[in-house]
């Protein structure tokens, strides 16, 4: 579903970034992607949507590149950033009806979605009101309501749990496993471990710009670990899982 | 409380002209466009030099000397003034860290000072730039005393005041109102736009002398420009005449009255600082929204909806671009009302000012177009776009459909008043039409180019952008230029060959155009962060 082959992307005049990053996100997987700040997991998502350019390797999604294919790829996911900067000029329905337009989400199937996710999310009745009103949390909901009109079969999202309230973070999590068990995938980036332990199938540690573990959950966190405890030896200790 | 406002102060001060981001960014894209604005602007300033110097120069040869420096605090005051009715309500009252500032030990009085400073260390910059080469000059050729260069610098010091103050009262005012209402920021826009109006009509209304010059007038050239000053701008009068040696109960009584007013005015907006910025950034949510039919457009559609909803979310935006069309619709009311004819005899130039009108017309629609700066207006939501499936081009054409439709409504009516002040042939009417046509297209569209070559999206108010960005000062001009440099050949064509020069220049304009505007379309949004 998402493959990323020896990504390389590198800011100019500093040595963040990513160095030869490859994984793979099947079909059904809620993959976890942990690291410390600033260890490039933010960089690798916006790569993914198509945000930043990338100086080596390749990022495809369906098999469609992104290098080659932009629009096509976008079509097929949705993307939501860690710091929703979404337009405030704009009611909450008319940032809902815009992003609708531009994926061409027929105007019946645009209402139904919106009517189900912005119940879900308990934000229906402030559509209406300008976003410059809304409070991080549920900006954070708006932009998880707009990624997920379209019906894309993945989901890239950059610490989605920030900012929800309790019960619209159990919500997220049923919908991302939702959409795993539909056959789609999800692939998002999170510092609360007990979330990626508990919620995804596959993780990936990355550590200064490279990855250090990747793999299904099973296979990293066994005899009785913790992924915690994982990350610790791994992304802090600097040793290696093989 | 000392220690705390002057700690503000210099944190107002670290990254004035983006100074510090200059100094301490890595990113190498970013130190590039910096480098790149700091040029525009040393090119401007030397185009302001040599302007100023040679306007100088030319009143010394006129035996005018003496009216210097009256006109060049008069030229310096108007500029800041102009500048500062702008920024000034939203540099005050402005959203950016007044919520962590408000949390801090400091006092309101203390934001505000700050503020103030930062504004009047702006404004310092911009009448030293104003002053000095004319003050040069003068002191070049006309060789006074010490005391006047001394007199001088102390002017210099003491000219932004007086601006400063008028400017933020009549800021102070727009936001304030605009704070009581529902609809701030059109409230903010019409005010400003209103006010703007008001001096524009003023402004030509003053310039002109009844009944033309005469010879005996011309004698006493000086006296009369002097008190032309002296009626408009006072101070002007009383600063230039302590700086050439009339005394200096002038000096003493602008220092009087500027210190109280701008006291006075401090006292002021300190005491409803709070009150004013709690109303301007509270936001109303009514939270009753009901599901309704949704209606859905076309992604171009779409896009350009979104960019007209932004344009308008922004006052400072529509204030700054929409002058151009505005001014295009007065001229050409202003020839209807006073005819043509009058207009040729007025201005006494060797050629009809008729065939000049397409020209000029376009070069006052295409000042300061809104797609010089669309892309970098975009900030930090820019990752939207980025990250949704549509294409450089239709992004791009919503932005010029935005400007076109903009300016299409102005265009329209001033077309119709100048047809019928005119009374044009098919052909001229032809020409009438196409020319302007053909120069707000380019504008539009290099407008986008140069704004795709100083993108800068990382700004922290919308005024840098809309204002004193590299993309504004040279896409914002760049119609205008043209629209000079393609009217300068028909001075000297002979007759028979007019037609096919503007043919031409049609074509040449239509080409470049379409050749901009592939180029455009080609740009990766990617490499912009």
């Amino acid at each position: 579903m998402l493959q990323i082959e020896h990504l390389t992307k590198h800011y100019k005049g500093s040595k963040k970034g990513v160095t030869d990053l490859s994984l793979y996100v099947a079909p059904g997987d809620l993959y976890a992607f942990i690291g410390h700040n600033g260890a490039g997991k933010t960089t690798t998502l916006k790569a993914v949507a198509g945000i930043h350019d990338f100086e080596a390797g390749e990022i495809k999604v369906h098999g469609i590149s992104m290098k080659e294919n932009p629009i096509a790829c976008k079509k097929s996911f949705a993307y939501i950033p860690d710091n929703p900067d979404l337009y405030e000029y704009l009611t909450g329905i008319q940032y809902l009806n815009f992003i609708a337009d531009i994926f061409e989400v027929s105007a019946q199937i645009r209402q139904e979605k919106i009517q189900t996710y912005a119940d879900a999310f308990e934000i229906t009745a402030s559509l209406g009101d300008l976003i410059s009103s809304y409070s991080h949390g549920m900006k954070q909901k708006l932009a998880i309501i707009s990624a997920l009109i379209h019906e894309p079969k993945l989901l890239i999202l950059d610490e989605p749990f920030v900012g929800l309230d309790p019960k619209a973070a159990v919500t997220l999590k049923t919908m991302m496993k939702e959409i795993c068990e539909k056959g789609g995938a999800v692939f998002f980036s999170t510092h609360v471990l007990e979330v990626a332990e508990k919620l995804c199938n596959k993780v990936a540690i990355i550590k200064e710009g490279s990855l250090v573990v990747s793999g299904d959950m099973k296979e990293v966190v066994k005899n009785g670990e913790s992924l915690e405890s994982i990350f610790m030896e791994v992304a802090v200790n600097g040793q290696t899982k093989e | 409380m000392v220690k705390q406002r002057n700690s503000l102060i210099r944190l107002e001060l670290t990254n004035i002209y983006g100074i510090n981001i200059f100094r301490y960014t890595k990113d190498k894209k970013a130190k590039n466009r910096y480098t790149m604005l700091g040029f525009v602007w040393l090119l401007l300033l030397c185009m302001l030099f040599f302007y100023v110097g040679g306007l100088s120069y030319g009143l010394i040869r006129l035996n005018m000397a003496d009216i210097i420096p009256a006109y060049l605090i008069m030229i310096a005051s108007l500029l800041l003034f102009a500048f500062g009715i702008f920024k000034a309500g939203s540099m005050i009252f402005s959203a950016k860290n007044y919520d962590s500032l408000s949390s801090l030990p400091i006092s309101q009085g203390s934001i505000v000072v700050s503020r103030f400073i930062r504004m009047y260390v702006e404004d310092l910059v911009l009448a030293l730039v104003v002053m000095f080469p004319g003050i040069a000059v003068y002191g070049f050729f006309i060789k006074p005393g010490f005391t006047a260069y001394l007199l001088s610098l102390l002017v210099i010091i003491v000219v932004p005041l007086l601006p400063l103050v008028a400017s933020t009262i009549i800021g102070a005012v727009i936001t304030g109102i605009s704070a009581r209402m529902r609809h701030k920021t059109m409230t903010q826009t019409i005010l400003t736009l209103g006010f703007i109006l008001i001096l524009l009509v003023g402004s030509f209304s003053m310039e002109q002398f009844e009944g033309g010059i005469s010879e005996e007038m011309l004698k006493n050239l000086a006296a009369m420009v002097k008190e032309l000053i002296g009626n408009s701008y006072p101070p002007a009068v009383w600063l230039g005449d302590a700086i050439i040696g009339n005394g200096m109960l002038g000096l003493l009584l602008y220092l009087v009255v500027s210190g109280s007013v701008f006291s006075g005015m401090l006292f002021f907006i300190t005491k409803y600082f709070h009150g004013i910025c709690s109303r301007l950034f509270e936001t109303s949510a009514k939270h009753n929204y009901k599901m309704q039919t949704l209606k859905g457009k076309s992604v171009l559609g779409t896009l350009y909806t979104r960019e007209l909803k932004r344009y308008f979310a922004s006052s400072i935006y529509v204030t700054n671009t929409i002058i151009g069309p505005i001014m295009g619709t007065l001229l050409s009311a202003a020839i209807l009302v006073v005819g043509i004819e009058k207009v040729q005899n007025s201005i006494q130039i060797p050629f009809a000012v008729k065939d000049f009108l397409p020209f000029v017309l376009a070069g006052v629609f295409t000042i300061m177009t809104t797609t010089c700066t669309s892309i970098s207006m975009e900030g930090k939501q820019f990752w939207i776009i980025k990250s949704l499936p549509v294409s450089t081009k239709a992004i791009l054409d919503s932005k010029i459909l935005m400007n076109l439709s903009l300016i299409a409504p102005f265009f329209l009516v001033s077309e119709i008043l100048l047809i019928i002040a005119t009374k044009p042939t098919l052909l001229d009417l032809l020409w009438l039409i196409l020319i302007p046509t053909a120069l707000i297209l380019f504008a539009c569209v290099i407008g986008i180019s140069v704004n795709l070559v100083f993108c800068n999206l990382n700004w922290e108010k919308e005024e840098y952008v809309v204002k004193q960005s590299a993309s504004s000062m040279l896409g914002g001009f760049a119609g205008m230029l043209l629209s000079i440099l393609v009217a300068l050949p028909f001075v000297f064509l002979p007759v028979d060959f007019i037609q096919y020069g503007r043919a031409i220049i049609c074509l040449l304009v239509f080409s470049v155009t379409a050749l901009l505007y592939y180029f455009n379309n080609r740009k990766q949004l990617q490499d912009y962060n």
